[in-house]
């Protein structure tokens, strides 16, 4: 059942690019009486890929919100490097090379798939209405550019043959390797994946996988990665989180996390749920 | 094992032409653009006088509809304002460029050259819009559109009651537009094309052409370049665009700015092809229809906007002209129905049947052709076994 997948380069890739690590701490994420996420911390190692599972409700895309500025935690905070990302908004997050790939497929389904991965590289070129509008040499000279690295990174996620397709006609698989290729396109530092593989049939999971661990091997960058998938969880993740109703119940290697009890129960369920989930 | 890792992101950039095939439709696509704009340089030549003006009426209204579909159609933005806009542009150029005194009521007017009047009217406009753009950048969809309304009030209050500047409740007469040396008025020079004369309604035609021309250019390249995806996805989510390092507000705010300058560039050459400039020419129903223009040629689509503002415009104007011909219209004054309430009913007979059948609008049904990716010139390994099969 679980996917193997051959590791890459690991951890030791990352010093050399200068990727700060990502600490998480103490966040709360508080709607109204509903605490979504209380006094979580973790920590994502350079170069690492980071696992955050849990059921259902358990918190997962609540803290992805807070990582990229879509939510304000309530108390504790987020730091990449030397800045506080939960005191910034989500534009000024995506500037320090922190992108996301959406669950819920948030594409322009309009758009081509080149346009959808130019839009990766808004951060990174300049051309503003003016500019573009009157077709200015140095709007059409960056758009070429940036261009070639988008046609690069589709055609590593399998996308070379559909630049031109409307996103909105394609399959839900390419559809989700679009969100991958999209994030990937920012050239981050710190890539958050939310369910890359939710709804994918095995083959594209291992397609994937295979694509994750290589992107973390090729680039040296950390990933987040939220998944259900639990295959896939254990085969390419370093160290794993644990969340269930919005507090972390375990945190460690994936052989660790496999055998503690907690998680266990979190997942197969016991008599005293009831009493857990009024905390 | 994995296939994936025979094309690593740390190779060289493998250079993928573009498909031979679509060179040609590249060529195509900008060859059709210059052609009809050729063709529309010689229609002054071959009809009469009024469809010269009609057409000026269409290239006033297609620069605004261009406008308001950057902003509705592209951004998901909705707005109310844009007559406001209109009315700020044509007020303005009427002040600066026209004379005081005249009319029974007391005009004012700095005497400027009409094209500084022009220039003021779409700056003061694009201020306007600047002015309010903090709310625009806050608001988004159907609650903008409430917050702008509130404009199109502000602006029949201010055209009534800035008589100086508006000529009041009756409004007062366009300047006649004029490059030094060159009026568009019907003499000074007087002009004869193949022995035909040009007056004002073929002069204003060639204006009018040349900045709708220069509109659709800007807007068309707007689109494809990077604010353009901008827009677009802000409109598609607002929390993507977001989380890609779009500035959401600013965005807002800017093309809330543009919009309310190609309104009143509009609003410019709307005075010039009325003549004259009253209140009435800017109530919150002109909005709707530059709304009703935008949705009937496509939201979204450059061409769609100039389709839908030539449907819009000019059917009232064509069913009063041959009121006399077409069945169920009346001449006016005589009972029965107008023909500006006859467009008015087709109108909102088409708009139901673009929601129903052609969301799309216009632009949707030239591109019926479905686009379809060059599979000739697949780029994909061959080793890399079918992919994209998805349940």
């Amino acid at each position: 059942m679980s996917v193997r997948v051959e590791r890459g380069a690991g951890p030791t890739a990352a010093g050399d690019r200068g990727i700060p690590p990502l600490v998480v701490r103490d966040v709360t994420v508080q709607f109204g009486a509903l605490k979504a996420l209380s006094e979580v911390s973790f920590t994502v190692e350079p170069g690492t890929i980071h696992a955050i599972i849990g059921p259902n409700g358990a918190g997962k895309s609540t803290m992805f919100n807070v990582l990229s500025g879509v939510y304000k935690a309530t108390a504790g905070d987020v730091r990449f490097g030397d800045a506080v990302l939960t005191t910034l908004r989500p534009h000024q997050i995506a500037k320090l090379r922190v992108a996301r790939a959406f669950q819920n497929i948030a594409l322009s389904g309009t758009q081509t798939v080149a346009e959808n991965l130019m839009l990766g590289r808004h951060h990174l070129t300049a051309a503003g209405f003016l500019s573009a509008g009157l077709r200015l040499p140095k709007a059409t000279k960056e758009g070429r550019l940036h261009g070639q690295r988008v046609r690069e990174i589709a055609e590593f996620l399998e996308l070379g043959d559909k630049l031109e397709t409307p996103v909105g006609v394609l399959s839900y698989g390419d559809q989700k390797r679009v969100e991958v290729a999209r994030a990937l396109c920012t050239e981050p530092d710190l890539l958050l994946l939310d369910e890359p593989v939710a709804g994918m049939n095995a083959e594209e999971t291992r397609r994937m996988a295979a694509a994750v661990l290589e992107i973390r091997s090729a680039l040296g960058i950390s990933v987040v990665l939220v998944e259900h998938d639990m295959g896939m969880v254990m085969g390419i993740a370093d160290r794993i989180t644990v969340l269930d109703f919005g507090r972390r119940i375990a945190d460690g290697t994936p052989e660790q996390v496999q055998s503690d009890p907690e998680v266990i129960r979190a997942y197969l369920g016991s008599g005293d749920d009831t009493e857990e989930s009024s905390a | 094992m994995s296939d994936t890792a025979t094309r690593t992101l740390g190779d060289e950039i493998v250079a993928t032409p573009m498909a031979p095939a679509s060179g040609r439709a590249k060529l195509l696509k900008m060859l059709v653009p210059l052609v009809a704009f050729a063709a529309m340089l010689a229609v002054p030549i071959f009809v009469e006088p009024f469809w010269t003006q009609v057409g000026f009426g269409v290239f006033a209204a297609a620069i605004g509809a261009i406008g308001l579909n950057l902003l509705v159609g592209t951004t998901g933005q909705l707005s109310l304002a844009h007559a406001f806009f209109l009315a700020v542009g044509a007020a303005t150029y009427c002040y600066v460029s026209g004379e005081s005194g005249g009319t029974a009521t007391e005009v004012g007017g700095l005497g400027l050259p009409p094209v500084v009047g022009m220039l003021c009217g779409v700056a003061l406009a694009g201020l306007a819009g600047l002015l309010f753009s903090p709310i625009a950048a806050r608001l988004r969809g159907i609650y903008l559109g409430v917050a702008s309304l509130g404009l199109v009030f502000i602006g029949q209050h201010l055209m009534n009651t800035l008589e100086e500047v508006t000529g009041g409740f009756n409004g007062r007469a366009t300047p006649i537009f004029a490059v030094p040396g060159f009026s568009f008025g019907s003499s000074d020079p007087d002009l004869f094309v193949l022995g035909i004369p040009f007056g004002e309604a073929e002069r204003e035609w060639y204006l009018g052409l040349f900045l709708l021309a220069a509109a659709w250019w800007f807007a068309h390249n707007l689109l494809r370049s990077r604010p353009g995806r901008a827009l677009q996805t802000l409109r598609d989510s607002e929390t993507a665009a977001a989380v890609m390092g779009v500035n959401v507000q600013a965005y807002k705010a800017r093309v809330f700015l543009l919009s309310s300058m190609y309104a009143g560039l509009a609003g410019v050459l709307v005075a010039l092809s009325i003549g004259a400039i009253a209140p009435e020419s800017f109530t919150l129903e002109v909005s709707v229809l530059y709304l009703a223009m935008i949705v009937l040629g496509g939201l979204g689509s450059v061409g769609g906007a100039v389709a839908g503002a030539a449907f819009v415009s000019a059917l009232p104007v064509i069913f009063q002209r041959y009121a006399d011909v077409l069945p169920l219209l009346s001449q006016p004054g005589q009972g029965g129905l107008s023909a500006p309430q006859g467009a008015r009913i087709l109108f909102g007979l088409t708009i139901i049947a673009v929601v129903l059948f052609q969301p799309a609008g216009l632009a949707g049904l030239a591109r019926r052709r479905p686009r379809r990716p060059a599979r000739t010139t697949s780029v994909a390994p061959s080793t890399a076994p079918a992919q994209g099969s998805t349940p």
